[in-house]
This record gives C-alpha cells, structure tokens and sequence, in this order.
C-alpha cells in the first residue's frame, strides 16, 4: 500500500533527461517483483502472456539498446545444418575430448584452438630477454662473490667488467663513505689512459751492410765520418753518367751544370781528407760533418758553382780553426805537464817530513813504555816482598796458638778426672741415706693417687645413686597416675642427670615425645578403651576384603548372632583374636595383648589402630625405663 | 584433672565406621529427599500427577547416596597410598 502511493507521488517526467535522473535514484519500493521476473521457456508463469520489447523507458540504462537490437547480419545465427549433412561431414574429432555419446550430434565440441603465433615469438623474446637480465645480474653478483667466477666472467662476458666494477665501486663508497671518491678501481678498468702499442715498434728490417755508413757511428774507432767513404760511394756516379751524358744528346744544356757539381765534389772530399788527422774534438767532427751534409746538398743541387767559393772559403776557415784548436791544446798539455811535475816534487818533500816525524814519535813511545815496565816491575817484587812476610808471621801465630790449645786441653782433662773422682766417694756415700729418702716420696704419691681414686669411686657411686632415684621417680610418677599425666619433668631431671651416658640418651630419645609430653595411658585406662574397640572391631568382624556397603550392613547384622568366647581361644579368627587380647589385658601383658591386636587384618586392624598406638607407646615406655635402670645398676656394680 | 582431648584433625580409629555410617545415612536422607521433591515436581508440571516419576526421582536419588556410600566404604579400608611411590616392574 505504502509502495503504490509512493509511487502515485511521484512526478512523472516527460524528459528523456529527468527520466534518467529517475532512474539514477531508484527507490527500493520499486524492485522487481519475483512474479513478474520472466524466464526463458515455458517455467514463468507470464508465459503465456507476450514479453515486452525494451521500451525507450528502459533504454537510458542501456543506450545502445536500439542499435543492438538490431542484430547484425555476421551475428544472426545460422541454420543449423540438418541431420544428413552432419552425418556426412567428415567428423573432426579431437584426441582430448571423448566422444559423450554414440550419435554424432552429441560430439563434444572442439576446444577452440589458441593461434597467436606472433605472440608466441614475443613472449619468447621476453623470455630470452628476462633469463638473460637475470642470468647476467647473477653472474655480476656471483663474481662479486667468487673470485673465480670475477676473473671468467670479466674475460668472456662484454660489459661484464664495466658492471662489476660499477658494484664494486659502490660498495666500496658505501664501506669507506668519508673518503673522496677518486677512482680506486684499475684505469685499464675505466678505458682510459690505455697505452697502445703499435706492432713492430722500434724494429725496422734491414740489411746489414746497408747504410752504416751515412749514421755516425761514435762508439766504433777509427774514423767515424769520412767524406773519402762518401766519396767512394758517389764515384761509381758519375762514371756511369759521364756515358750517359756522351749517349744522350737531347740533355746537352744540362750536362755542364751536373759536369760542374760533380767536379766540384772532389775538391770538398780533398778538404774534409786534410781534416781527418786533426778532427778529434768531437765538436771539430760535428762541424766537418755539417760541412759536408752542405756539400753534398749543394752537390745534390745544380747550382754549385754559386757556392764552390763560399765553401772554399769555409774550408779554409776551417782549417784555421782546426789548427787554432790544436795549438791550444798543445799549450794546455804544456801548462799541465808542469803542473804535475810540480805537484810531484811537493808531494816527496811532503813524504819526507811525515816518515821523519813519525820515527821520532816511535823513538819517543819506546822510552816511555820503558820507564814504566820498570817502575811495574820493582812495584811488583815489593808487594810479593809484603805477602811473603805476613804469611810467614801467620804461619808462626797459628803455630804457637796450637801448642796452646793442647796445653789447655789437657788441664781440662785433668780437672775432669779429678771432679768425677770426687763426686764418686760423694755419692757413694750419700747413696745410703739419699735411697730412703727417695723411697719415703714414692710412697706418698701412691696414696696421693689411692686418695684421688677413691675420690672418683665415690663421684661414681654418687651418680649411679642420682640416677637410681631418678629413675625411680620417674616410674613412680607413672604408675601412681590415675589418669595419664605428662612426665617431662622427671625425664629432664634424668637426662640432665646421665647426660653423658650414652645409654640413657639413647633410651630417652627411643620415647616418642608425645609419651613425656600428654602423658601415657594408664592399664585400667588401656582396658576400659580396649573394651569400646573390641565392640567396634566385633562389628567389622565378618566383613570380607574390599567390602561395600552391603556387605558392611550384612556384618552389622550378623555380628550381632555371633557366640563370643572367652579364655585363651584357639583360631586366628577375629573373635579369638580379642578373647586372648583380653585374657593377657586382665594378667597385665600388655606385650602380648599389643602382639595378639596386631596380628589382626583389614577394617579390624584399622579400628584398633589407634589404641595399639597407646598401647606401643606405653610399652616404649617402660622399656626406656627398664634400660636405664638396667644401666644404673650396672654402673654401680661397675664401680669397685 | 582434665583429661587430654582427642585431636579433631585425626578421628578416632574405633569410630571410623561409625562416622562413615553416619555420613552415609545423611547423604541417603538428602539425596532420597532430593529426588522425590524433583520427581515430585516434575509430576505435577509435566506428568498429569502420575505417582511414578516421584517413586523414579526417590529411586535415583537413594542409588546416588548407595553408590556414594559404597565407593567410601571401599576405599577406605585399604591404607592410602598418599604420597608413595608406586614401583611397577
């Protein structure tokens, strides 16, 4: 009811737009109902009634509704082929999937079959390209682990060395944070500063005779540069152009000029030859040699005879040197010389003086060591002098002190002789009446000890006696009890008594402290409780092991129709058991009674526990006493 | 003279039947009572007043206070093994 006027309020909006907003906020109240819900087939109920095509109304929510509903023509479904056709068609069935009947209509269909074969080949791209990123980043990191694997995978591996320096690298600032980041690592690492090597460095091939003779060869003797060498070697030249020139006709103009330089070259090797003997000076060689690098350039050239004056002029210039040189030399050599001679004659007269000095020095040492060898040697003989002296004087001391010595020693042997002598006849004669004397004092420490004997003697008695009493009073306190009285008193006063009696420790300490403290039962009492047990241990009497309750009742009842008996009863039955028990209460064996209660079994024995208790300590009792006065008498006979 | 009373922690050995007795009847008169008031009750709401669950709830409650009775009466004869040490072969 609340729904349908809710839905009576409500507007109705002609707006395509309101009505979308209307069907944003949808309410609650207008759910679907489940009967108006249409299933496929014939199960709804509104089957029979037409289904409603989508209406605008409901296509803001689908917009698209229109278009689909018209439906392709590539998605309208085909006519299914008739039964013929499929049993003629060839039936392409699948290997995976069973056949799920026998008629060929129910032929399972084939699973639909994947084919991106292009995706295939990308992903294993990807593939190939992750296992290879992780293959490599394990193998950075298994070199930075093993050393091994480092050296293998920087060799083989491009890049390898660059990664793991990197890692390296950064573990290394991360371990040493503080220090300036130079590179630490190799910089063959890094590629830089590679040197590189080119192939036949510093070898050239040549042949060996070829070409010495154009370096300067400084180190081998002789004459290192000769332009006679050069000149032999040019000779050959012009002989075999001199034909060439007289053969040649069209090189006319030319031939004077290289007719000219090739004259010219003979006069400069003449030069050079006159320099030879005197050009030693390594400075003279190098001038010579660039003169002739000139004049074999200017050979080389055409023009020579524009220079043949200049390097005459040169060469004459030179020669002036040379001899310039060599005369100076000679002075030098001359200034040197007499130098030396000088420096000699200096020398001896210096030689001279030194060996001279020195002599005196010797000669002058030689008297010294003299003079004191003699001076050690009188020294010498005058302490040996002195020794010699003072030991004869020992000698003669020690002499006459001996002679001494026995002269005392026999005067004291005399004396010795004479005092035993003497003390002889004294004793001798005192003997007689010394001995009684001797004899009197003997005596007098026998009674001295006989007196401190007979002191301890009578100790004795007096504490055997102590304890008798003690013992007696103690057993007179038990038995003139009428009721059970305690009787610590008494037992201290015995104990304090005997308290170094090892016995009568050990009998007062068997009593249970319980005894001396509330005291024991006296006979009557023990007869009078023993009565009230019998009853009660009478009543369990029939009761057989591990009884329950009736059996319990059955005892209860049945005891009651048992004969009792009396006197000493034969049987080990319960009920003889307490006759005995009570015959040897009435003669006073409370011993015999406990023996006879204890032999009893089962709830019996349970019920007569605790007055076998009382019974036992009693016993412990009188034993205790019995023990102790045992002991006190023996400690009087004891005593003589 | 005052004679030494009997300690209350430890009953006397005589009268441990007795007690037990005791016991055993009380719990009897309790648990038969028990029972008969439940079966008692239980007639009335549920059974029409029928004579029968009152005699079942009596019979319930005695055969607790029997059983009960029984266990004590057994065990107790047998010294307690409190405290020792059972060696099995």
């Amino acid at each position: 009811m609340l729904r349908a006027s809710l839905l009576r309020t409500r507007p109705i909006a002609p707006a395509a737009g309101l009505l979308q907003w209307r069907v944003a906020n949808r309410f609650f109240a207008d759910s679907k109902k489940p009967d108006e819900t249409v299933l496929p087939g014939s199960q709804s109920a509104k089957t029979n009634i037409e289904i409603p095509s989508p209406t605008l109304s409901t296509s803001p929510a689908n917009p698209s509704g229109v278009s689909a509903s018209t439906i392709a023509a590539s998605e309208v479904p085909k006519t299914p082929p008739t039964p013929q056709e499929v049993r003629s068609a060839p039936v392409a069935q699948p290997a995976t999937t069973p056949p799920t009947g026998t008629g060929s209509a129910s032929v399972a269909p084939p699973p639909s079959a994947p084919k991106p074969k292009k995706r295939r080949f990308r992903r294993f791209l990807l593939q190939l390209l992750i296992l290879s990123a992780l293959g490599y980043a394990g193998g950075v990191w298994y070199s930075l682990v093993s050393d091994n694997f480092h050296d293998f995978f920087t060799e083989y591996i491009p890049f390898g060395e660059d990664a793991v320096g990197f890692f390296e690298e950064r573990e290394y600032r991360k371990r040493f944070p503080g220090q300036n980041v130079q590179q630490r690592l190799h910089p063959q690492l890094s590629g830089e500063q590679k040197v590189t090597i080119p192939s036949k460095h510093g070898l050239t091939s040549r042949i060996a005779g070829e070409g010495e003779g154009s370096g300067s060869n400084l180190s081998s003797s002789g004459p290192h540069v000769s332009a006679l060498e050069d000149d032999k070697s040019r000779k050959p030249d012009p002989s075999g152009e001199t034909p060439k020139v007289g053969s040649t006709a069209p090189l006319d103009a030319e031939k004077p000029t290289e007719s000219l330089t090739h004259d010219l070259l003979p006069k400069a090797a003449m030069i050079d030859n006159l320099d030879i003997p005197s050009a030693k000076e390594p400075v003279v060689q190098d001038v010579v040699k660039i003169l002739n690098d000139l004049i074999t350039v200017i050979n080389a050239d055409s023009a020579a005879s524009k220079y043949s004056s200049a390097i005459d002029k040169a060469k004459s210039e030179l020669g002036k040197v040379i001899s310039d040189i060599t005369a100076l030399k000679e002075q030098e050599q001359k200034a040197a010389e007499d130098k030396i001679r000088s420096a000699h004659l200096e020398f001896d007269t210096a030689a001279k003086e030194l060996v001279r000095r020195l002599e005196a020095q010797m000669h002058e040492q030689e008297s010294h060591w003299k003079d004191e060898f003699e001076a050690e040697r009188e020294q010498l003989a005058q302490t040996y002098k002195h020794k010699l002296d003072s030991e004869l004087e020992a000698a003669k001391k020690l002499y006459e002190q001996r002679v001494k010595n026995e002269l005392l020693e026999q005067s004291i042997a005399l004396q010795k002789a004479f005092s035993s002598s003497v003390r002889d006849r004294v004793e001798s004669e005192r003997d007689g009446r010394l001995s009684k004397l001797n004899e009197l004092s003997s005596s007098v420490q026998e009674l001295e000890k006989l007196t401190w004997e007979w002191n301890s003697v009578i100790d004795a008695n007096l504490k055997t006696q102590h304890l008798v009493v003690a013992v007696e009073a103690v057993k007179a306190k038990l038995a003139n009890a009428e009721t059970s009285t305690p009787f610590v008193n008494e037992l201290a006063a015995l104990k304090e008594i005997a308290s170094d009696d090892p016995v009568v420790s050990a009998a007062i300490a068997s009593i249970n402290p319980a005894a001396y403290q509330r005291g024991v039962a006296t006979p009557a009492h023990l007869i009078d409780r023993f009565r009230r047990v019998s009853a009660e241990v009478r009543k369990a009497a029939l009761l057989p092991e591990d009884a329950g309750i009736a059996s319990h009742l059955a005892s209860l009842a049945m005891s009651k129709f048992l004969f009792k008996k009396s006197g000493l009863a034969v049987g080990a039955d319960v009920e003889a058991v307490l006759a005995r028990t009570e015959v040897l209460l009435e003669e006073g064996d409370l011993d015999g009674a406990a023996r006879e209660m204890n032999g009893l079994e089962g709830w019996a024995k349970v019920l007569s526990r605790d007055w076998l208790g009382e019974v036992r300590r009693v016993l412990e009792v009188r034993q205790a006493l019995d023990v102790i006065s045992t002991e006190a008498r023996l400690q009087s006979l004891l005593v003589e | 003279p005052t004679t030494p009373v009997a300690r209350t922690t430890r009953p006397i050995s005589e009268s441990l039947l007795n007690e037990k007795w005791d016991r055993c009847l009380s719990s009897m008169l309790i648990r038969s009572g028990l029972g008969l008031s439940f079966g008692i009750v239980f007639s009335v709401l549920l059974f029409k007043r029928r004579a029968w669950p009152a005699t079942v709830g009596l019979g319930f409650g005695a055969g607790r206070a029997w059983e009960e009775c029984d266990n004590s009466f057994k065990h107790a004869a047998a010294p307690s093994k409190d405290g020792l040490r059972v060696l099995r072969p």
